[in-house]
């Protein structure tokens, strides 16, 4: 096996999500990659707990479908999570016999054939005294049965356990031993080892999106962070918050969302590179202050975590049902570009760019992350800082600050930017319209010349081609388009399609927003068929591309609301619903 | 007076004159209006400050008053309605070596803006605070404002106000500002004075200007009758040092036009930017990206 999906479910104390994070870290040290995605219920602590890893000996692009194994601790807390951890025929499952229920008679809709019920609970009591050590059988066992990374889930429990004495540490490698020795004394049949990493040599990063963003940022050269604390965006102010000042920058946790990234513009209207995240209810408060920020031309990063909403919605769950928020939740003729990173990977190069873009076109800009991909933990290739460069914004030549004229109307639409500080640029920064140097105005003329520019300044991005992935046959009549995380699931069921034969391809715009119509245009040439797969109710991308641009006839959306996963199958079998329609006669001639 | 904070401390080069400050736009405020007598101690103040107007970052809210910015050659930002603390506080966090004034009217700073006002105070970022207080919304033409007394009759509050004033004097002190001042433009040198002390001061400064509305404030409570009622705090022997005493006085905050200075922290708690500095310093520079793998 060269893939391998494992999801486990427990009760708090179980050390389920715990013993996930001892398999991807383990894995990261062997050189696999893997996406590990953790699951709770709405307590803070304590009630069920699950988790599904995916490890692969090739990139991984989406934490997969059905489990190929499932750890159950408890058939309930399972079965709370069924729509997270689907279970089919050919999954493995490995359940704690202590629950009492007879292999042909677990509680699930399908008939796997290789049920395992496993004493882990009086296993870990025998070899450690408590039942704490359940998670280490566990560990033994998926070692044992899948070849998974035995030298270094030994070390990991050696690393964790060493500062708990002696006993503990000595405990908890027996609950291990008791597993692996358990698997080898009942070997599946047919045996399912896992691949060997393909290498070794390089080192991996096990990371996951918010601290990727935060890291980002700092190598974009952000200098100011303002926010306020809100799920599932905080850590990338907690990870700031531990390293800006050691580049020289500062952070605000301000008073609420608003202030957070009033602070931001203000720092931005300083001169430095600023930011501000959030989730869903804070983009709706900040929303005014980034309409300052594009009325005042000043650069600015807002990254939106989306989580399922409206209001409170679904805090710990990921949805893309922001963007209709993040594209029109403005008062005026305003547009702000809209980047969205499709993986854990992509956070990092997305989140530059996004600085790029904030800078170069002094604008504000929304990066619509999600919660999958801000929180799930995912093992990457060691980031390549070489291939990106750096964008500042355009500061006045002596000559221009010579009668300085803040808001001149240059032909890019961009204007020499000063700040404080700058002798011979002072001027008027302000939220009311105003003429080129910044004094106030009434004038409907001036406006529509303002909003102009301040529009047209942005046209140069719709040409940006390297902000889509094209991948797939350039004339094949089946095309899908998919953005943020969904975009990993449509990747892997197009190649999947196409490695059956069928003549499909795939569209990704990281930049979501203004829609770059021609790109869109090009890709629908060749299309009898396009299918948008989104995870929100309404299909949002889906909508906003049908403003702006003529869709094909057969132009639909594969859409559902957040916290309900769009598997890779799925989308494979909608590939083979269109190439079935695609051989029945049009009845034109 | 004595120089207290870093970034008061005037340049070298030849002495400013309110005449530097002040900026070609015409203000659109009412003939009478007290707001012209503020601009004008702000002029004077910052002339003796020193600082020259390019170091001068100075940020407003949403109303008649949150235009003054334009009316200076200094930095300007005319932001939004109730933001102008926040958006304050960054930019001195971004550049700490600037000098940073912050104004609006009392809706902006106690209504639409109340909540930052207590935040900024816990942080005392070295920034001069100063409210316009008409206890009228003059730019939407005369609805009731936080300060307006109770009972006050405007076309928002037909049958009189039904509630009581925000007092801006004892807010901010509660909070714990260091630095609480109230002036009026009918002393105009009085209260030129009292900008330059709280720009001085080195810490969050609140200045409450009783700017009188000609057009929907009260016809009792106007410039020319301002002069009249004046009570200078240092007239009546009020010891700046004492806050207990000071709340006392800022009772009467409605009743008693009390100018001058309530409350002078004699030992300025550390500011918001000096915390900053001292945490940089201490944390070592890191080159490394952490990401690379290398």
């Amino acid at each position: 096996m060269n893939d391998l999906i494992i999801g486990m479910a427990g009760s708090g104390g179980d050390g389920i999500v715990s013993a996930g994070e001892s398999l991807i870290s383990s894995a990261a040290h062997e050189g696999y990659f893997a996406i590990l995605t953790k699951s709770f219920g709405s307590q803070i602590r304590g009630g069920e707990s699950s988790c599904r890893l995916r490890v692969a000996t090739t990139s991984v692009l989406n934490p997969g479908g059905a489990l190929d194994v499932a750890v159950v601790l408890n058939w309930e807390d399972l079965l709370r999570f069924g729509g997270e951890l689907p279970v089919n025929e050919a999954t493995v499952v490995i359940y704690e016999e202590k629950t009492g229920v007879a292999p042909a008679s677990i509680p699930l809709k399908c008939r796997p054939t290789v049920v395992l019920p496993v004493p882990m609970e009086t296993m870990a009591i025998k070899a450690a005294g408590t039942e704490l050590a359940k998670n280490n059988v566990v560990l033994g066992l998926l070692s044992g049965w899948f070849g998974l990374a035995q030298e270094s889930i030994l070390a990991g429990i050696r690393k964790k356990f060493a500062r708990k004495g002696e006993a503990v540490l000595l405990g908890n490698e027996r609950a291990f031993a008791a597993g692996l020795d358990y698997a080898r004394a009942h070997p599946l049949d047919p045996a399912r080892p896992m691949d060997a990493p393909l290498s070794k040599a390089t080192k991996k990063l096990l990371t996951d999106g918010n601290e990727l963003c935060a890291k980002a940022a700092l190598f974009a050269g952000c200098k100011f962070f303002g926010g306020y604390p809100i799920t599932p965006a905080t850590e990338i102010m907690q990870h700031l918050q531990r390293d800006i000042w050691k580049h020289g920058g500062s952070l605000l946790q301000a008073e609420d969302e608003i202030a957070g990234v009033a602070a931001a513009v203000g720092a931005s209207f300083a001169g430095k590179k600023s930011m501000t995240a959030t989730s869903g209810p804070g983009l709706s408060l900040k929303t005014e202050v980034l309409g300052l920020a594009s009325v005042t031309e000043l650069p600015l990063v807002c990254v939106n975590v989306q989580r399922g909403g409206p209001s409170t919605g679904m805090p710990t769950k990921p949805e893309q049902a922001d963007l209709f928020a993040a594209a029109f939740s403005a008062h005026g003729d305003t547009v702000r570009p809209i980047l969205a990173p499709i993986s854990v990977a992509d956070m990092f190069g997305i989140t530059v760019e996004a600085f790029n873009i904030a800078e170069q076109y002094q604008t504000p800009v929304i990066v619509l992350s999600d919660q999958e991909i801000a929180q799930r933990k995912e093992i990457i290739d060691p980031v390549d800082t070489s291939k990106f460069t750096l964008v500042d914004r355009l500061v006045p030549t002596a000559e221009e600050l010579v009668n300085y004229q803040r808001f001149r109307i240059t032909p890019s639409g961009i204007s020499p930017l000063s700040h404080p500080g700058m002798k011979g640029g002072n001027y008027l920064a302000a939220g009311i319209e105003h003429n080129e140097s910044g004094a106030p105005t009434a004038s409907g003329e001036l406006h529509a010349r303002m909003n102009d520019k301040r529009l047209h300044k942005l046209d140069p991005l719709k040409k940006r081609r390297d902000l889509f992935v094209v991948e797939g046959d350039a004339d094949a009549p089946i095309g899908l388009i998919s953005w943020g995380s969904v975009a990993g699931v449509a990747l892997e069921a197009v190649r999947a399609a196409r490695a059956e034969g069928i003549k499909v391809k795939l569209l990704i715009p990281k930049l979501v927003y203004p829609v770059a119509e021609d790109i869109y245009r090009d890709f629908f040439a060749s299309l009898r068929q396009c299918l948008v797969v989104e995870q929100s109710h309404q299909g949002q991308l889906h909508r906003i591309i049908r403003m702006w641009v003529n869709v094909p006839d057969n132009f639909t959306a594969m859409a559902r609301s957040g916290a309900n996963p769009i598997w890779p199958s799925e989308v494979v079998a909608k590939i083979h619903a269109l190439a079935a329609t695609q051989l029945q006669p049009t009845g034109t001639p | 007076m004595s120089s207290l904070c870093d970034c008061a401390t005037p340049p070298a080069s030849a002495p400013l004159t309110a005449k530097d400050f002040r900026s070609t736009l015409k203000p659109i405020w009412c003939p009478g209006c007290g707001d012209y007598g503020v601009v004008t101690g702000i002029y004077r103040a910052l002339a003796a400050i020193g600082r020259p107007p390019h170091e001068i970052a100075f940020i407003s809210g949403i109303g008649c008053s949150s235009r003054i910015p334009g009316y200076t050659t200094a930095y300007g930002f005319n932001t939004l309605h109730g933001r102008a603390l926040p958006i304050a506080q960054g930019i001195k966090m971004a550049n700490p070596e600037l000098l940073v004034l912050v104004a609006g009217g009392d809706g902006d700073g106690f209504s639409i803006g109340g909540g930052h006002v207590p935040h900024a105070i816990r942080r005392n970022p070295d920034l001069t605070y100063i409210v316009m207080d008409n206890q009228i919304y003059g730019l939407t033409k005369g609805q009731v404002s936080p300060t307006s007394a109770r009972g006050t009759k405007t076309p928002s509050s037909v049958y009189g106000s039904m509630e009581d004033p925000v007092n801006p004097l004892l807010y901010v002190l509660a909070y714990g500002a260091g630095f609480v001042a109230q002036a009026a433009p009918a002393d105009m040198e009085g209260m030129a004075n009292i900008i330059e002390e709280a720009i001085r001061f080195p810490g969050f400064a609140f200045v409450n200007i009783q700017s009188p509305c000609i057009s929907f404030g009260d016809p009792d409570n106007q410039l020319k009758l301002q002069k009249a009622k004046l009570r200078k705090l240092s007239a009546e022997g009020h010891d700046p040092t004492d806050r207990i005493r000071a709340m006392e006085l800022a009772q009467d905050y409605g009743k008693t036009l009390y100018t001058g200075v309530f409350y002078r922290n004699p030992n300025p708690a550390p500011t918001y930017g000096s915390q900053i500095e001292a945490l940089q310093k201490t944390l070592s520079p890191v080159a490394d990206d952490n990401v690379s793998g290398s």
